[in-house]
């Protein structure tokens, strides 16, 4: 078994349907309507220990109420859960004690005291042992820089000193699985790549990692999969690689090239692909796709025109498919959920 | 218990933090012991015209009052937090406490400790010690014995029915404590003889919001008076049944906890 | 701002009041239960007819039904509302913004005084039907004008308290202690002729009594004529020299602000 493993797995929300101004609420208090809000419908989910993913979606689409169905904070309206054979609602002091959860957009400091107190009031509930306590959080300060912070009152930190700090409550019991729901939102890039490092580090040590957010970056750099979820429906669910070449597989090569080429010549090289030509003579980009064509031979074709002086090549990055999914352009089909 | 180190270390985690506003503590204490004495002069004024109430004396009144305000005194001290709980589930600021190995409810209520109730036990201690002076009660060790028991079960009593009404806003969200203040109101009714009121009240406060069991009825028992002297000897019983009822109100309601937006 | 604008500030508060009936519900039935136990004390006080300072039991029944009616105004969501956004700092948003504060927050309760009134008028309905002789209103007139002139009163007494959050996190301790305050001090207790001499004086000189003593003792007759103008004058003094203090403390209050900081 999976060590997160979530079976249809729903979340649905009761909201009053009434009109809007007095006259709604005197009616609602005859007519009570409510509407059922699907926000998480029927996730499979299956993590195993080791992994990185990364759950992906635009705003809405269930991704922060799914998080809270894994840890336990909310109750499924239907479906089943385990995270390492627990439930995390009905077991939750065990289950709390596997698990790490950072919200981004919320702190878990105590706001009126320094770092340290939060820290060691966390000490205290988790049970660590006074030298594995010391010797983790050496190791946070060499990532996060935490010695500078620790003095300082919850209430006084900028958002990326109380980033790392939450990184470091969340993490201080050393957790098996760690759920991050949106961990650089805000920040700068220079603590973004502190944290990614700290994420990286986790994950040597074998730790699962389960990361919302709509950082690109933070996934290309952290995750090795890639769940995307709409209005509560998982669209996709496969590895980085794997969607990259399912949905980004137009690639773009631009050649400069020396002497006199004519387009139409170039492009009838290539009738699989698109060929355009730049701004400068001598400029060409050739659109493909990877399926169809290999660059070797792109370049095989074009060397008998022309000397190549220069190549480039566009990697596709996820955010074009993201973007697409997220426009609605992309309709995905489930890839096969390794089981 | 390690439960209780925890505790300890988070009621005194605010303690600091709170002593560092020291215009806060003082204003605090003095509101606390500003309380307890206009109730005292309440009675005062009320026995200057009249020799007893219901058949009791001004010195007996002081008593159930002393003891209630003592029990009352407890709620601020070591479970102030229950009062932010509404605010807590409004806002979405309960998620962290649910993913933490120690009991949500415990979190909650040591999230902050009000000095008023420091103000309240020194105002009530004073009324108590003034108030034992001028009555009659036969002490025997295990009288004393038991009356510190029936006055932990008194203080029990308090802090679960705070924390339970307070618990009702995981059904009715507002972030307001406004039927935990309301119950809390009712509460002061209990720090006078209950022989005054009619029946229905008396049943109301005997049993279903057992404040009667916080002053009246231990008063009651340790001067052996009134028919239901006895029933203040089950304190401890009814505190014990007000803790788990408390907790289960509040499990439930976690139950139905729906966070908040992001 | 233009008067309609506030006038909107109000119709908004009466729509969130609404919203928020059950919450506020529940909060007043603490009032209403306070009242069922104070006419139960003075019940079992004034039985077989007598009089205690003067009041029979009807007119006690009076004298409590216009303490019940100056305890509910005012109430609502205003005062937590208030004590958070100064807690919470977010009054620092109402600074920037080019409106008056305290006009604001009188137009939140003005909107908030009409559910109120339907409470009073319903409740006490009720109480006439249920609770034996009631002594009616000897000049409703003028209980009219001075219980016009309690909501200011009421409010800035309130919004007063509110403002020691720019002092203290803890503000449901203070808020009780002013509650009991204004309880005994403004005779919704026992009517001030029956406190001490120098408990009397004291609440001449403070607006508590502005609240229920004299509504109170329009009400029931024990003041009248030019004596009971006088008082509805005072009233009107108290509200007036309240709003200027409340100002004055606004000023105050505002530059501790900085202190907080964050």
């Amino acid at each position: 078994m999976a060590l997160v493993e979530a079976h249809h797995l729903t979340k649905t929300f009761r909201r009053p349907d009434k009109a809007p101004g007095l006259r709604g609420s005197l009616t609602h208090l005859v007519r009570r309507r409510f509407t059922t809000v699907r926000a998480v419908d029927r996730v499979d989910l299956s993590i195993e220990a080791g992994e990185a993913v990364a759950y992906v979606g635009p705003n809405g689409a269930g991704k922060s109420t799914t998080i809270k169905l894994l840890t336990g904070i909310v109750e499924p309206s239907s479906g089943r859960v385990r995270v390492a054979g627990r439930d995390p609602h009905r077991e939750r002091t065990a289950n709390a004690r596997q698990i790490g959860v950072l919200f981004g957009q919320r702190t878990q400091l105590w706001w009126d005291l320094p770092v340290r107190e939060s820290l060691a009031l966390l000490r205290d509930m988790y049970d660590v042992p006074a030298a594995t306590y010391r010797e983790r959080l050496a190791r946070f300060d060499a990532v996060l820089a935490l010695d500078e912070i620790m003095p300082v009152v919850a209430r006084r930190l900028s958002l990326g000193q109380r980033m790392r700090a939450d990184l470091a409550c969340a993490l201080i019991h050393g957790p098996r699985v760690v759920y991050l729901d949106e961990p650089t939102i805000g920040l700068d890039i220079a603590v973004k790549d502190r944290v990614r490092q700290f994420l990286r580090e986790l994950r040597a040590d074998g730790t699962t990692l389960m990361l919302t957010t709509h950082d690109l970056g933070d996934i290309e750099d952290t995750c090795d999969r890639i769940v995307i979820i709409d209005h509560g429906r998982v669209i996709y669910d496969g590895t980085l690689e794997q969607v990259k070449d399912t949905y980004a597989r137009q690639r773009n090569v631009h050649l400069q090239l020396a002497g006199d080429v004519a387009l139409p010549d170039l492009a009838a090289r290539f009738p699989a692909a698109a060929v355009h030509a730049g701004p400068n003579p001598g400029e060409f980009t050739v659109a493909f796709d990877k399926a169809a064509l290999t660059v070797g031979q792109i370049l095989a074709g074009v060397i008998p025109l022309a000397e190549v002086v220069e190549v480039r090549i566009d990697e596709p990055a996820i955010e074009d498919v993201i973007r697409k999914v997220y426009a609605g352009e992309l309709i995905l089909s489930p890839a096969p959920t390794p089981s | 218990m390690r439960l209780v180190r925890v505790y300890r270390r988070s009621l005194g985690a605010h303690l600091r933090a709170v002593l560092e506003y020291q215009s806060d503590f003082w204003l605090l204490v003095t509101a606390g012991i500003v309380t307890q004495s206009l109730g005292f002069i309440f009675l005062s004024a009320v026995f200057a015209r009249v020799p007893t109430l219901n058949g009791w004396r001004f010195e007996e009144t002081v008593l159930i009052y002393a003891l209630a305000g003592l029990a009352q005194a407890a709620v601020p001290l070591f479970a102030d937090g229950a009062w932010l709980l509404g605010s807590l589930v409004h806002t979405g600021e309960l998620d962290y406490r649910l993913v933490r190995p120690y009991p949500p409810v415990l979190q909650v209520t040591s999230h902050q400790i009000g000095f008023s109730g420091a103000g309240d036990a020194v105002g009530a201690g004073v009324l108590l010690v003034w108030a034992l002076s001028r009555v009659e009660v036969h002490w025997t060790p295990v009288k004393v014995l038991l009356g510190l028991l029936i006055l932990l079960g008194a203080v029990v009593i308090r802090i679960a029915i705070t924390v339970a009404t307070n618990a009702i806003a995981f059904w009715i969200p507002s972030p307001n404590p406004m039927f935990a203040s309301a119950v809390f109101q009712i509460g002061e009714l209990a720090r006078y003889p209950l022989t005054i009121y009619g029946f229905g009240l008396r049943v109301v406060l005997t049993g279903l919001l057992p404040f009667a069991f916080t002053g009246f009825l231990p008063a009651a028992w340790l001067l052996d008076e009134g028919g239901a002297a006895w029933l203040g000897l089950a304190t401890p019983v009814v505190a014990v049944l007000c803790a788990l009822a408390a907790y289960a109100v509040f499990q439930r309601g976690l139950r139905r906890y729906e966070s908040a937006g992001h | 701002m233009s008067v309609k604008a506030y006038a909107r500030l109000a119709g908004t508060t009466v729509r969130a009041t609404f919203a928020h009936r059950i919450s506020i519900g529940l909060g007043t039935i603490g009032v209403i239960f306070q009242l069922v136990a104070m006419v139960a004390l003075w019940t079992a006080l004034l039985a077989d007819g007598t009089r205690i300072g003067g009041y029979s039991l009807p007119e006690m029944k009076g004298y409590l039904l216009v303490g019940f009616a100056t305890g509910i105004v005012g109430r609502g969501l205003g005062e937590h509302v208030m004590a958070e956004r100064i807690r919470s700092g977010a009054v620092a948003l109402d600074l920037v913004k080019p409106l008056d504060y305290q006009k604001m927050r009188f137009a939140e309760v003005l909107g908030g005084l009409v559910i109120e009134l339907a409470v009073i008028v319903v409740v006490g309905a009720a109480f006439v039907a249920l609770a034996g002789p009631v002594q009616a209103p000897v000049r409703p007139d003028l209980l009219l004008l001075s219980l016009v002139a309690v909501v200011p009163i009421k409010f800035l007494i309130i919004y007063l308290s509110t403002m020691l959050c720019f002092w203290t996190q803890n503000y449901h301790g203070l808020a009780w202690t002013r509650t009991a305050l204004t309880q005994l001090l403004s005779g919704a207790l026992v009517p001030l002729a029956l406190l001490p001499g120098w408990l009397q004086t004291t609440a001449a000189v403070l607006p508590f009594a502005a609240i229920t003593s004299t509504p109170a003792l329009i009400y029931t007759g024990k003041a009248t004529g030019t004596g009971a103008l006088l008082l509805i004058g005072y009233q009107f003094l108290w509200a007036a020299g309240l709003w200027f203090l409340a100002r004055l403390a606004w000023r105050t209050a505002v530059r501790q602000l900085t202190v907080h900081g964050g």
